[in-house]
């Protein structure tokens, strides 16, 4: 269970919640591995179905996830995502950042398998 | 203590298991997580301490989810924990009830223990509140508060019986010392209103011009002085009983207004133009004959028979027998007892020279009598030698000081208002001076 100083995220917020219980920590992990990648998915069926409400739903929940996880640069990036598409701005720049999220959450994903050997 | 309960109302499994991880680290806490404010709202009968609840939840908001809290089980807090940082919806929750609003942002996890010392503080805090209250219902039932197995004492206990059934305003007469705030408190929390307050208010004892304030409060700015709202004796005993003392030393003036708001059961604080409602009970006591007082024009015809109500007339101790030697046994045994002293026993002879005094002071001079020989007493009783009714000797070791004629005025007037239990009007009657003599030299803090 290490973490490089090359990975996209940082569970000082995380320990700070749960304690510095490794088991606790590890759980916690896999339940982030097992619930975060249908949000995502949830905000990429929106974004394709053109459906703003959801969107902004599915972001807005994701959006503390990622704050304790402290997946850096998302932090400015969830909250626009949210904002525009509570004003339904389902535009190219929206596309943009999706793509933008789903890559730094792909990185993320597979660091923390890694390191928590939660496959 | 029994498990703090809380309810986590949380529809983001991975954030909603974070906090549940997080309070149960506390092991006094018992913590459960709902996902929907259905959920939520079916397991309200687990009575929880505190409910966390997310803003946005798939089958309702958790304004409704609050609401509906709200409206079954009033005194549980809900606190909202949303990722929503618009401070109008902060502001519409806090507004609907809500114990405090958090945005889930660094500052959750201090915030979130910090609302829980609060409500575990205020938790405890209203279980010591009611456990005190039960206290006191027992410590004023009826028949510890009233001892006695004369004949005229068992006719008092017969009229509290009837006086605790209904909501009928009570008015109580005896001499000084008879023990008429005990028959009221007894009266009070043993009814029906008994968890509701209790508000006594010696009309003597305050000025005239302030008591009206004390009675029925002031707005801010009334008059000079009035720098802040001030709720009155009534409005304090909302639900509950106020009990008037020394009803009889009230100025007609105020009588009228009195008057007033038993009978439309309303008032106006001073300077005020609310009219706000009333519901206590009333009692009233007085050591003069209200009738006589009527009579002689000093008391209002009208508000004597709105007061009347029941009667009940406490006797003087010297009629009630053999009442005085059970009294003077429980007075030892209880001074006895909280002094961590030995059992004491009265002898035969000292018995007798209790019997036969006359008890100017009643019970309360009773009471200080005895705990006076308790003191001086070596042995393990309490004889006729230990027992001084010392009104004589005061007197004589009052001279023996050498004081000047101002430091006599003002030991004899505290000694009257302290006989007369502060009863201004009645000690500047008895020493025929002017009230107004006494009042300035409270006030001038030399009594």
């Amino acid at each position: 269970m290490t973490k490089s100083d090359k990975d996209h995220y940082c569970l000082d917020k995380l320990i700070c919640f749960v304690g510095d219980d490794p088991e606790a920590i590890k759980n916690m992990v896999n339940l982030f591995l097992s619930t975060t990648p249908d949000l995502l998915q949830a905000i990429n069926a929106s974004l394709r179905d053109n459906i703003a409400e959801d969107l902004a739903k599915a972001a807005h929940t994701l959006k503390p996830t990622l704050d304790i996880f402290g997946v850096e640069n998302t932090y400015e990036l969830i909250r626009n995502i949210e904002q525009k598409a509570k004003k339904a701005e389902l535009d190219d720049a929206m596309s943009e950042q999706i793509k933008q999220l789903n890559t730094l959450m792909e990185l993320v994903f597979q660091e923390l398998k890694s390191a928590y050997q939660a496959v | 203590m029994d498990a703090f309960r809380i309810f986590i109302v949380e529809d983001d499994v991975f954030y909603g298991e974070m906090l549940r991880h997080h309070l149960a680290l506390n092991p006094d806490n018992e913590v459960h997580l709902y996902k929907t404010g259905e959920e939520c709202l079916k397991n309200l009968y687990r009575s929880p301490a505190m409910v966390s609840l997310d803003y946005s939840l798939p089958d309702m908001s958790g304004l409704d989810v609050m609401r509906q809290i709200k409206k079954e089980h009033p005194e549980i807090p809900v606190i909202i924990v949303s990722g929503q940082e618009d401070i109008s919806t902060a502001v519409t929750l806090l507004r609907e009830g809500a114990y405090d609003y958090f945005v889930k942002d660094d500052d959750v996890k201090d915030r979130l223990w910090n609302v829980l010392k609060k409500i575990r503080e205020n938790v405890q805090l209203r279980s010591e509140i009611s456990y005190l209250k039960e206290e006191i219902g027992r410590k004023y039932e009826f028949r510890n508060v009233i001892k006695g197995n004369s004949p005229s004492i068992k006719q008092i206990f017969g009229l509290i019986e009837k006086s605790i059934k209904t909501n009928i305003s009570v008015s109580i007469t005896g001499e000084t010392g008879t023990g008429k705030e005990l028959v009221a408190k007894a009266i009070h929390y043993n009814s029906k209103r008994a968890k509701k307050p209790f508000v006594a208010i010696n009309v003597s004892a305050v000025p005239r011009d302030l008591i009206e304030s004390e009675m029925f409060g002031h707005e801010k700015g009334a008059f000079t002085g009035a720098v802040t709202r001030k709720i009155g004796k009534f409005e304090q005993a909302n639900g509950g009983t106020i009990f008037l003392d020394e009803i009889a030393e009230m100025d007609l003036n105020m009588q009228a207004k009195l008057l007033r708001v038993i009978q439309e059961r309303e008032l106006t604080r001073v300077g005020g133009n609310d009219l706000i409602n009333i519901d206590a009970r009333l009692i009233v006591a007085t050591n003069r004959n209200l009738a006589d007082e009527v009579q002689k024009g000093n008391f209002r015809e009208d508000l004597y028979y709105r007061l009347l109500g029941l009667p009940i007339e406490l006797p003087p101790l010297r009629y009630r027998g053999n009442d005085i030697i059970l009294l003077a046994k429980y007075f030892v045994d209880e001074f006895c007892k909280e002094n961590k002293m030995k059992k004491l026993s009265i002898t035969e002879s000292a018995q007798q020279k209790l019997m036969g005094y006359h008890f100017p002071g009643n019970v309360r001079e009773l009471r200080a009598i005895i705990e006076l020989a308790a003191v001086l007493t070596d042995l393990d009783h309490i004889d006729e030698s230990h027992i001084s009714f010392n009104s004589a000797d005061a007197a004589g070791n009052l001279l023996m000081e050498e004081s000047s004629l101002a430091e006599y005025t003002q030991k004899i007037i505290r000694y009257y208002l302290q006989k007369y239990n502060n009863n201004v009007l009645l000690v500047a009657k008895k020493l025929e001076i002017g009230k107004s003599t006494i009042y300035r030299m409270i006030k001038e803090n030399q009594i």
